[in-house]
């Protein structure tokens, strides 16, 4: 079997054996008075994705929670660029505010939340705090880490010819940071969707996003609703980070993480 | 000739407390090509260091009549996202050159080191001969009065390196600047250089000099003739045993 064909078949099987699995437990497991605790994959396609009343309210869930994780991402992304580039400046900088950035990630953020509604009000602005608070750490340490490990044979080649801090910053620190950047979007992409989800959970007022829904629909016991729902939640991170895969891989494509695995075979050809 | 770099009774103690060089002197004329040889961890790179400016001096000076200088690493210190023809314009962007000239300079530069069928490629695809010809080839677009060589060909292979040796020789023969090279290899720096000093072991100091009897440009074969052996016994001799300190230039 050729390699491209076997990177195809594999992962079809093992999506194929999980929707089996599920149907199987579905309908033979689990008699029919509690099939609503896993309805079959059939009742979800139909009830949630063939229903265009249903399919609506969903995808502006959906609409709603993209918006509020996307916001928050490319606010995470420039605060959080701008605090790393700063801190890589100097020692002392980095010392005044990266415990800051540390006392950010271990806050619980549900202990966060009720302030922002307090502040803020329930709406887009306090969604959006909690998806930037959430997304923000794994941003600064990534890119931190990626403009402080510059081999030091070219910061001496760039000294020797006389170059300015900005210059070093555009030239060689972030080029070379890169890769970790995008190791840490990716990270930071899939807690903004997390963060939306979240923060609409937890607010529960105005518009519903996706979050709102998965809390909603258990209560109405609408477990199709329901598992589709996460189904989408679930299918927004996967292609929020895919996409961030797809372009650190572009952007990053002289970096040795994109030469293919010296450990699978043929790998190190 | 007037004298392009001049160090002066130069010591270089480390942050750790380490003294890495102990009472050095060293001039070097325009056009002058002068190689340092001595064990692993003595302070030839510290040496060099100083001389770009890169490292301050503990003690002692160092004087240069020129800032336009060259230094070729260890290593290519290629930036992996740029072409080669990028990387080679990098020094003239760095140093402040339009546009037209510096590609104009990478264009020669890279003929020069014969990578022209190579420039648009990243580092990555080249092979490590090839990488330190693109090195070389970036040193060389602003045209430096002074080369400085950290034993930049450590990592090659014997015939790798002895194709760069010609290399080296060959551009410092038709761009005339003033050489300083940094090797470990006895026969690199004799093949290479018009005279070779000798370093002890930490804290480095100069155990002698050796002159080396060839006129420039040096055939390949020249290595295999009996003076050749003579002049590397020479430097050898100088290396073992370890000189005591009153050696010291």
């Amino acid at each position: 079997m050729s390699r491209r064909l076997k990177d195809f078949v594999a992962p079809t099987g093992v999506f194929l054996l999980a929707i089996i699995i599920w149907y199987l437990i579905s309908t033979v497991v689990i008699d029919e008075g509690r099939r609503f605790l896993l309805p079959p994959p059939d009742a979800v396609v139909r009830v949630a994705f063939l229903d265009p009343v249903n399919l609506k309210d969903l995808l502006a869930g959906l609409g709603l929670s993209a918006r509020v994780a996307l916001t928050g991402l490319v606010l995470a992304t420039v605060i959080g660029l701008s605090l790393a580039t700063v801190m890589s400046q100097a020692r002392w900088l980095e010392k005044s505010l990266f415990p800051y950035a540390v006392v950010l990630q271990t806050v619980p953020i549900l202990a966060l939340v009720p302030l922002f509604g307090y502040w803020f009000g329930f709406g887009f602005e306090s969604r959006v705090l909690t998806c930037v608070l959430i997304a923000l750490f794994p941003i600064v340490a990534n890119a931190l880490f990626g403009l402080q490990s510059v081999d030091p044979a070219l910061h001496q080649l760039f000294s020797l010819h006389g170059a300015n801090r900005l210059t070093r910053l555009w030239k060689l620190q972030l080029p070379s940071a890169l890769p970790a950047i995008f190791t840490g979007l990716r990270i930071s992409a899939g807690a903004a969707v997390i963060g939306a989800v979240v923060g609409d959970f937890f607010f529960q007022q105005g518009q519903p996003g996706i979050g709102q829904l998965i809390y909603i629909y258990p209560r109405r016991l609408q477990s199709e609703m329901l598992f589709a729902a996460v189904i989408l939640a679930s299918l927004f991170g996967l292609a929020v980070f895919w996409l961030f895969g797809l372009a650190s891989r572009r952007v990053t494509a002289w970096h040795a993480s994109q030469e293919p695995n010296p450990l699978s075979p043929g790998g190190n050809k | 000739m007037a004298n392009l770099l001049t160090i002066k009774d130069l010591s270089v103690r480390y942050p750790t407390g380490t003294l890495a060089l102990d009472g050095v002197s060293l001039s070097l004329a325009a056009g002058e090509f002068v190689a340092i040889v001595g064990p692993s961890g003595c302070g030839k790179s510290t040496l060099l260091k100083v001389a770009a400016g890169l490292l301050a001096p503990t003690e002692g000076s160092v004087a240069k009549t020129s800032d336009h200088i060259g230094f070729v690493f260890q290593d290519p210190t290629l930036l992996p996202w740029r072409s080669v023809r990028k990387n080679v314009e990098l020094i003239g962007e760095l140093r402040g050159m339009s546009r037209d000239d510096r590609q104009k300079a990478a264009t020669e530069a890279i003929a020069k080191v014969g990578l022209s069928d190579f420039a648009q490629d990243r580092p990555s695809t080249l092979s490590g001969g090839m990488r330190m010809r693109a090195s070389l080839a970036r040193t060389l677009i602003t045209r430096p009065e002074l080369m400085l060589f950290d034993e930049p060909f450590g990592a090659l292979d014997e015939l790798t390196r002895a194709k760069l040796c010609d290399d080296v020789q060959t551009l410092f023969v038709a761009d005339q600047f003033a050489g300083l090279l940094v090797t470990h290899s006895i026969s690199e720096a004799v093949y290479l250089a018009e005279r070779v000093l000798v370093m002890t072991d930490r804290p480095g100091r100069f155990a002698g000099e050796v002159p080396v009897p060839f006129d420039y440009p040096r055939p390949p074969d020249i290595r295999y003739t009996p003076e050749f052996a003579k002049t590397t016994a020479g430097v050898y001799s100088l290396l073992q045993p370890p000189s005591t300190s009153e050696d010291g230039k």
